[in-house]
């Protein structure tokens, strides 16, 4: 018999120890779709959270450059608001999604508090005669400060924003190299810092320091993505515009010769007009896919989207001729994407569907659970189909193989499924059609009594 | 005797334009939009002379231009493209001319003279 497990819990099992809790929340933030700063903010509350270690609060400094950053903060106010906090984070069933929209919540709050004077504190990242906190860093050394105002080595301007006496230093290490600062401390509760406490707080550091260190690497790639992209673009866009300029180029001439019969005059300013109107809708999808930035994903039923997108006037044209056969299962799960790109994405898929597809021909569209925590849309059609190099190079930008197309929208359609920590994968042979499918994560809907 | 060009270009307005243009100059134009069409033509008609784009649906305009000298038919060809950098593929070196499409057509038409010998 073989048992399954998921490598990461959608929720957080309560009667687990809590250094075991507090580790599998560092862990996942190496896999969860969110922003580095939303990410940053649950390795902080895994920290301060009644379920976590129990610190009350937790600032976390960054390295930029040569510098180290006060970047943000995240715990109460008041022994009220900490109540209210701990509270909220013991719920039963609370996930690392609910912890991400939890603490959004809280910062927009905090926002006007400590969090733009500690954004004031910055230390050179490696001098010897760093005060602390940089002194932690630049040593690489776990400290425990006490009685904080007697002692000499403690930066004031920073003991005036953390107001404390007792506070934890964790530098956080990824192979040699400090990559930040962790600063712990019990500021509501007052009780004394324990020699377990520094211990897994050190683990933590260590983990959060990786975490860091492969979410600042992972960005650079992009970047690197992103220029051999620019470069493509560049290229494509000689072509694609070159063309159409030399055929108006080309048609204007010959218009401007003496004697140019009626219909011939006619004929030529069609296509001239025809490749205006080509020049422009390079330039708007050029522009579109430039422009577009993705928002942050959220959770939303996906129902409606889907419904209205294939109620459209544009997809409803397009489907004259086909069987559009649409298969929804009932009562769907909310799923984790931004909701406008989602919509974009079921026409994009639907468009390309019919496009290469025969009239006549058949195009599916099904949504459905692939278990409990991953919902499927898929979009099968009974047309062309692809060849392996052709399908190596889908995603590629600019790559395509219509006659019209800009090779912009299943390119589009990996950035959004990227943004959201999505899947998808593509079944395809030559003569036998297409298969796309996009793998959401997925929660199912809170029933409102 | 009309001197034949073979003109594969998979733009249909610009193969419009450039068939009516050579035909001006005097010349027989056949125009086909991709590579495995030229190769039929080929073999059918004796050409004097293949003007060809490079990125065409299918078979590009190296590959046909590299198939072509495996014939070893002795036609000049002008690669004439939307890209100045495919001259920096040695492959391009293989052609007897490279012009960059344009709006005016007067370096193309010179090409073609100079090379038919005209």
């Amino acid at each position: 018999m073989i048992e399954k497990y998921s490598i990461l819990s959608p929720d957080f099992e309560r009667d687990a120890p809590r250094e075991l809790m507090l580790l599998s929340i560092i862990s996942q933030s190496f896999f969860q779709p969110f922003s580095l700063e939303d990410n940053l903010l649950v390795i902080l509350t895994a920290l301060t959270s009644g379920s976590g270690v129990g610190f009350n609060r937790a600032m976390l400094f960054l390295k930029q450059g040569d510098r180290l950053k006060g970047e943000m903060w995240l715990g109460p106010r008041s022994a009220e608001e900490a109540g209210l906090i701990w509270e909220v984070l013991s719920t039963p069933g609370i996930g690392y999604v609910e912890i991400v929209e939890h603490n959004r919540a809280l910062v927009s709050k905090n926002e006007d508090t400590l969090s733009s004077r500690l954004k004031g504190l910055v230390y050179a990242a490696e001098d010897e005669c760093a005060l602390i906190p940089a002194y932690a860093a630049c040593r690489k050394e776990i400290l425990l400060v006490r009685q904080a105002s007697s002692e000499p080595l403690v930066d004031r301007r920073f003991l005036n924003v953390i107001g404390v006496e007792e506070f934890l230093c964790i530098p956080l290490l990824a192979r040699d190299d400090v990559v930040g600062e962790i600063i712990l401390d019990n500021a509501i509760t007052r009780t004394p810092i324990s020699p377990a406490d520094i211990k897994l707080a050190g683990i933590c550091g260590l983990m959060a320091g990786n975490y860091i260190y492969s979410a600042t690497l992972h960005r650079k790639l992009l970047d690197v993505e992103k220029m051999a992209v620019m470069g493509e673009m560049a290229m494509f866009v000689t072509h694609q515009i070159r063309n159409p300029i030399v055929a108006i180029g080309g048609f204007t001439d010959q218009l401007l010769k003496p004697d140019v019969p009626e219909e011939k005059k006619l004929r030529n300013l069609t296509i001239i007009r025809d490749e205006i109107q080509r020049l422009e809708d390079i330039i708007y999808q050029m522009g579109h896919f430039l422009k577009v930035s993705l928002k942050e994903p959220v959770y939303f039923d996906p129902g409606p989207s889907i419904a209205s997108v294939i109620g459209s006037p544009e997809v409803q044209t397009k489907a004259r001729g086909y069987a559009l056969n649409v298969k929804l299962e009932p009562c769907l799960p909310e799923i984790l994407c931004d909701p406008t790109s989602f919509g974009e994405i079921v026409r994009n898929l639907l468009d390309n569907a019919f496009d290469a597809t025969p009239a006549g021909g058949t195009v599916s569209i099904r949504g459905y659970r692939k278990n409990s925590t991953a919902f499927v849309l898929s979009v099968r059609d009974t047309g062309r189909g692809m060849t392996n190099p052709d399908k190596d190079q889908l995603f590629r930008p600019f790559f395509t193989t219509k006659e019209k197309g800009m090779g912009l929208g299943l390119p589009f359609i990996k950035r959004v499924m990227d943004t959201c920590g999505g899947k998808i994968e593509v079944q395809s042979r030559v003569g036998k059609g297409a298969l796309f499918k996009l793998i959401f994560f997925s929660r199912e809907k809170e029933l409102t009594p | 005797m009309k001197k034949k060009i073979l003109l594969v270009e998979d733009e249909k307005a610009l193969c419009l334009l450039y068939e009516e243009e050579l035909s001006r100059e005097g010349y027989d134009i056949t125009a086909v939009t991709d590579a495995e069409a030229a190769l039929a033509k080929l073999e059918k008609t004796a050409f004097d002379l293949i003007i060809t784009d490079i990125r065409m649906p299918g078979k590009n305009g190296i590959e046909l231009i590299t198939q072509i000298m495996g014939l070893r038919k002795d036609i000049p060809i002008i690669i004439n493209s939307a890209y100045q950098s495919y001259k920096e593929d040695f492959m391009t070196w293989a052609a007897d001319a490279y012009v960059v499409k344009s709006s005016s057509l007067d370096e193309l038409k010179a090409k073609i003279k100079q090379l038919l010998g005209e």
